[in-house]
């Protein structure tokens, strides 16, 4: 083992990796399912949950309690509840006629580490999406209902402008931590079966740590970073229509 | 009659499904209790019914459990109050005056988040044992701040951008100086962004396991970090009850907190704005 720079033959590899190629694509896949469940769930609940009331207190703390919990717990249950003997296991066999197999059948491991995520971190969305909806100016709904908005108008025209912001914000930290995710995916499938649920961070975890190809692995967090980076700034412009969250 | 017939089927539909939500929620919840109260064998017969084995709760008082207990409150109750009272003023300014290259250090700050933590954990080791910050309380919190202060401004300015400017100019008009106007005004305005902010910092302090475990030994170990160690020594993977004791002990402080934080998201403003 010599020490030799190498200019730019790690990144050359990595256009010829199709093990990294899947890994970043299903890094991005998991993230939009993520996303595209959590913010829905958590806005329509901040709007059913907005009332102060005990009831609606208890539930807000329910939704909230998983985030709570450290990430290696979190894994270690899921992979208790996703055997055949456990509660996820026995309701999904219940449902699916007795086929759920979450360590062999790629659609349902990912079922699986999908609502994982869910249930982990709905709570936070959820939060900032009821504070943001307890921050709404009725002036500006109650004048739009004079004009005879309907229900779905005075959402979009009304109160949907005014909760940008915030859910921009929260669609960003969602983005980022999901496309950061290790921890609870690796102990709860290890990335399979085969590589089916292998995400990015995994892949750079066994190329450092496992193989000890530092170089390699250094290599493919910066582009890694970098698609992050474009990532999260594209969802910002769109967003806020190109203007960022800040004029 | 055909209104009210109306009004109640949505009211029962609507019923129904945040029973249905909190049924689901809560049952991972209650199935981590289960595991922390059964023995070896029940948990590998499934463990949903539990059999009120309480060794794994016994094996978990051990002394250095309370010493992280309290060193988790301290630190991140430390780590709520100081990423408040530095975002405050900063959101504030990022969103409402403008200097060079304001948005690409705004944006810049969320990018301390994108990096996977394993890459700053070297340099921070070294850095902070040469500044005798290693395992203490205060360089657990300082490291926190690098990660908090950034997600902290982005919660309250993305809720201070949706204040209109005219508020700030109205209340200086009529004669409120500087202090008034952050105070009397903008203060309880984005009193739900202070809410989740508080509870965002307090809640990363409080789950944080990888800086934890690297820049603490003995004397300033956090709860999480606890976790991870007590596991490796009983061969983490395999002994579960342990696990599920610890993790459902990390969660009963933030019930409390997020109950109140729920309050104060919620208080709604029932005044108006001006």
């Amino acid at each position: 083992m010599r020490n030799v720079f190498v200019g730019v033959l790690h990144f050359r590899d990595m256009f010829h990796d199709y093990r990294f190629r899947d890994a970043v694509l299903r890094s991005i896949t998991f993230a939009g399912a993520a996303l595209g469940i959590e913010l829905p769930l958590g806005l329509g609940l901040a709007y059913l949950l907005r009332r102060p009331s005990i009831i609606n207190s208890i539930i807000t703390a329910l939704v909230a309690l998983p985030t709570l919990f450290p990430p290696v717990t979190i894994g270690m249950m899921w992979l208790l509840m996703a055997r055949r003997n456990g509660p996820v296991g026995m309701i999904m066999n219940w449902l699916l006629g007795g086929t759920y197999d979450p360590f062999g059948n790629t659609l349902h491991a990912w079922g699986t580490v999908v609502l994982m995520d869910v249930w982990h971190w709905t709570g936070l969305t959820f939060l900032v999406c009821l504070a943001a909806v307890s921050g709404i100016d009725e002036s500006y709904v109650i004048s739009a209902r004079t004009e005879g908005a309907t229900r779905w108008q005075v959402f979009r025209y009304a109160e949907f402008p005014q909760i940008v912001p915030p859910l921009t914000f929260i669609a960003l930290l969602r983005l980022i931590d999901a496309l950061k995710i290790f921890d609870e995916v690796y102990i709860l499938t290890g990335g399979g079966p085969g590589l089916d649920t292998e995400f990015i961070t995994q892949y750079i975890r066994t190329v450092g740590l496992e193989q000890w190809i530092i170089g390699y692995a250094s290599a493919m967090s910066l582009v890694f970073l970098f698609t992050v980076l474009i990532l999260s700034w594209a969802m910002l412009m769109v967003l806020t229509g190109g203007r960022g969250l800040i004029e | 009659m055909a209104v009210n017939f109306k009004d109640l089927t949505i009211k029962i539909i609507k019923i129904i499904f945040l029973a249905f939500v909190a049924a689901i929620f809560l049952l991972p919840v209650y199935f981590t209790f289960s595991v922390s109260i059964s023995s070896k064998a029940r948990i590998n017969e499934g463990a949903i019914v539990p059999d009120f084995y309480i060794g794994h709760w016994i094996e978990i008082t051990g002394g250095y459990w309370k010493t992280g207990l309290i060193n988790s409150v301290i630190v991140s109750i430390a780590c709520m109050g100081l990423a408040l009272a530095v975002s405050l003023p900063a959101a504030y300014i990022f969103v409402r005056y403008r200097f060079i290259a304001d948005k690409h250090l705004f944006f810049w700050f969320l990018t301390n988040r994108m990096a996977p933590p394993v890459v700053f954990s070297i340099p921070y080791l070294m850095i902070w044992r040469g500044l005798g910050l290693w395992d203490t309380q205060w360089g657990l919190i300082l490291a926190y701040m690098v990660f908090e202060v950034p997600i902290t401004i982005w919660i309250l300015a993305s809720f201070l951008a949706s204040i209109p400017r005219e508020i700030d100019e109205a209340a200086l008009i009529d004669g409120y100086g500087f202090r008034g106007l952050f105070f009397k005004f903008i203060l309880p305005l984005i009193r739900p962004a202070i809410g989740v902010a508080m509870f965002f910092a307090w809640l990363f302090a409080w789950t944080e396991m990888f800086f934890a475990s690297v820049l603490t030994s003995a004397v300033a170990k956090t709860i999480p970090a606890q976790l991870l160690t007590a596991l490796g020594k009983v061969g983490w993977g395999v002994e579960y009850g342990p696990a599920a004791a610890a993790g459902f002990v990390t969660i009963v402080p933030g019930l409390t907190l997020l109950y109140w934080a729920r309050r104060y998201i919620v208080k709604g403003f029932t005044f108006g704005r001006l």
